[in-house]
């Protein structure tokens, strides 16, 4: 019964960090039909701003102004990556874009390298405390990081499915030229979701800050993850990026427990499978 | 409007190779070499080693160490009229990208010397490219006993304490507090021939100290993962004294925070390698009372020479040296000395020179033995301090005084190593 609770745990963190990062990655593609290489830098950066703040400022809520300033910066950040150059290029063919996000890579890393230096940062949970489930123990910032995202996936869930805006998100990926005859403003539409998702990779980056090694590698480490939840939810569901999240951290934990030696190409196996059965994802919808 | 189908073949291929070849950090490494070359008043060495993913602060700080060091010789005038240039490149822990980074700078570059990689399973597959070039190799991070054994050549240099010897001083400290007590052991470690190797020196080291044990679990998460808390859990179950972790940099930062977060150190002591940059990382969340090793930790030695150093480190960089940036700045030492003393910057005039020799260094006079080319140096092992290192430095060090496991004490002999390399 507590490897059941540890296993449950450790999952449902897991698969809390993949879709926050995941439904910024598959929101931006909805609506800009954009995949962002440098989702991964943007949660790195969200991690690093975290670190940096919440030793500046100290304490539990120290840390939670940090997580929600990281997150605002980074959504503030991708804003004008959006209008500087990506905005131009999106009537330019897949290849250019997918450049473009991919030299931003290269240039965070720099840059990050260059105000963080090349030494890992550390950052102290805002909540140290353990319960006892069954007897297993379970630390209260994992159930933090499980409650952040599910208070993302209901604002999501919220905006998308109860507001005019979340209305134009799903017709600017259904049929964009109607929405722009309809009087929409495209450019800001797009804009704004990239700056959501670029916010939720920065949050994602914040929560997990406690947990890791905060330093150079985060962006390419997550990024990969990123994809396969993404891909095998489908691209452009958000729900499929929730299922996917689960989906994968299932495998990875579950293969970590009883096939240790595969553990780490489980995932790429489930991906491969979905795609083979469903090549636009397990909520995706296939292109007529 | 493009097909999804094709945005999806374009994100697989991406994320497959991402996660091969770690793209993003090998494109940004290849782009970081600066040319040189031998001619024109300048010699090239070259330092591939891994600048991304969860190991980079090993490999950053390595290369802190190798340039400061060529930068201390140019500004004493160069070696045999040259100025000496590093050129660097990320090998994103894949053999693959190490080798084809040694290849360009050596055919491009035409570095007369290699430095680095952090990862003992790129060592070896760059190894070979050096030895067939007959070209010098100095290992000052990667340890692992096969790279002086299996893979050695006259051209292979390691100035760090190898797979055996580190374990073995982990092992000896253990024997030394434990004085005959049984205790419960579980071993952690990265699961590549780093970390099984140390784990399996660190077992037949208890059984040489005859060490009262008894193994209760042992777990080998992946290099590099995020999640270890099933592997943590498998862990505390087995209620273990003592955990010996070989893991590393920002792997052993994760660890020390997720262990903490189970309460792990409440009822375990973790015997493991926190050097400076993790303690660093950890700052007062580093685990007072648990047991680090550390390859050169700098505030073991009380040398002027060491003092000047950690004070011109601090000065350019900011932080105090890790062990990783000391050692990779000893080994440029160890060839610059070699190639003064030779009048040469051939591989095979540098190896003759140093087999065998005493070599002036940072870390004092270390003899370079002339059956493995492996640099005679202590490993040591301490209690993590509750208190920081000074009121400018918030970083939990050890306690006084460190122990030191001299070289002679934890290294296979000559014979067992010549039994090795056969």
């Amino acid at each position: 019964m507590d490897t059941f609770v540890t296993e449950t745990v450790s999952i449902l963190t897991n698969a809390a960090i993949l879709f926050i990062v995941s439904a910024g990655l598959t929101l931006v593609f909805g609506a800009l039909r954009l995949i962002n290489m440098a989702h991964g830098s943007l949660f790195m950066i969200g991690a690093l701003l975290a670190a940096s703040l919440a030793s500046a400022l100290g304490g539990a809520w120290g840390f939670c102004v940090a997580v929600l300033v990281a997150a605002i910066a980074v959504a503030a950040l991708g804003t004008g990556v959006e209008v500087a150059v990506l905005r131009r290029l999106h009537q330019r063919e897949p290849l250019a874009q997918l450049l473009a996000t991919f030299a931003f890579v290269l240039v965070f890393a720099d840059l990050a390298q260059r105000v963080w230096g090349s030494s890992d940062r550390s950052v102290t949970a805002p909540v140290a405390g353990r319960l006892h489930l069954a007897g297993a123990t379970v630390p209260e910032y994992n159930l933090v990081v499980i409650g952040i995202a599910g208070l993302v996936a209901l604002g999501l869930w919220l905006l998308l499915a109860r507001t005019a805006t979340g209305w134009r998100v799903r017709a600017a990926v259904e049929d964009p030229e109607s929405l722009a005859a309809g009087g929409t403003n495209l450019p800001l539409l797009r804009t704004s979701v990239f700056a959501l998702g670029a916010g939720l990779a920065g949050l994602a980056g914040a929560a997990i800050a406690p947990l890791e090694s905060i330093g150079p590698g985060l962006d390419t480490q997550i990024i990969v993850a990123a994809f396969i939840v993404t891909v095998a939810g489908g691209l452009g569901s958000v729900l499929g990026a929730a299922l996917g999240a689960l989906v994968i951290a299932t495998v990875e934990s579950l293969g970590t427990l009883w096939v240790p030696a595969y553990a780490s190409s489980a995932p790429y196996l489930v991906m491969i499978l979905v795609l083979a059965v469903r090549p636009w994802g397990l909520f995706g919808v296939p292109e007529r | 409007m493009v097909k999804k189908s094709k945005w999806i073949g374009m994100a697989v291929a991406i994320a497959l190779c991402g996660a091969a070849t770690g793209c993003a950090g090998s494109a940004a490494g290849a782009g970081s070499s600066g040319g040189g070359g031998g001619g024109g008043g300048s010699v090239t060495i070259g330092e591939s080693t891994t600048l991304s993913g969860s190991i980079a602060s090993l490999g950053q700080t390595g290369l802190q160490g190798v340039q400061l060091a060529a930068a201390d010789i140019n500004a004493a005038g160069g070696l045999l009229g040259k100025q000496v240039k590093v050129v660097s490149a990320d090998d994103a822990a894949t053999p693959a990208t190490g080798v084809s980074n040694v290849r360009t700078m050596l055919e491009a570059d035409h570095a007369v010397a290699m430095f680095g990689p952090v990862a003992s399973s790129v060592a070896a597959a760059e190894e070979q490219v050096t030895n067939a070039q007959h070209i010098p190799m100095f290992f000052h991070t990667s340890n692992d006993i096969g790279l002086t054994t299996a893979t050695y050549s006259k051209y292979v240099f390691q100035n760090v304490p190898n797979t055996v010897m580190e374990p073995r001083a982990a092992a000896d400290y253990l024997a030394q507090q434990l004085e005959g007590k049984q205790v419960t052991i579980a071993t952690f470690a990265p699961n590549y021939s780093f970390g099984r190797d140390t784990v399996t020196g660190f077992i037949q080291a208890l059984k040489a100290e005859k060490v009262n044990y008894t193994l209760v679990k042992q777990e080998f998460p992946p290099l590099g993962a995020t999640d270890i808390s099933s592997y943590l859990a498998a862990i505390e179950a087995a209620h273990p004294q003592y955990v010996f972790n070989a893991q590393y940099g920002g792997d052993l930062v994760a660890f020390t925070k997720q262990a903490a977060s189970y309460g792990l150190f409440a009822k375990t002591k973790v015997i493991a390698m926190y050097d400076y940059s993790v303690l660093q990382t950890l700052g007062s969340a580093a685990p007072a009372g648990a047991i680090g090793f550390d390859r050169a930790p700098y505030w073991t030695y009380d040398t002027s020479t060491m003092n000047d150093f950690v004070a011109k480190f601090r000065a350019k960089y900011g932080d105090a040296p890790s062990e990783w940036a000391i050692l990779g700045y000893a080994a440029v030492q160890q060839w610059a000395w070699a190639v003064h003393k030779s009048g040469s910057f051939s591989g095979d005039a540098v190896s003759a020179a140093l087999s065998g020799a005493a070599v002036p260094t940072i870390l004092g006079d270390q003899q370079i033995r002339s059956c493995d080319h492996q640099t005679e140096l202590s490993e040591y092992v301490g209690a993590l301090s509750a208190k920081p290192a000074s009121s400018t430095d918030p970083t939990h060090l050890w306690t006084s005084p460190a122990f030191e496991a001299p070289f002679d004490q934890i290294a296979y002999s000559c014979a067992q190593m010549q039994a090795l390399q056969k």
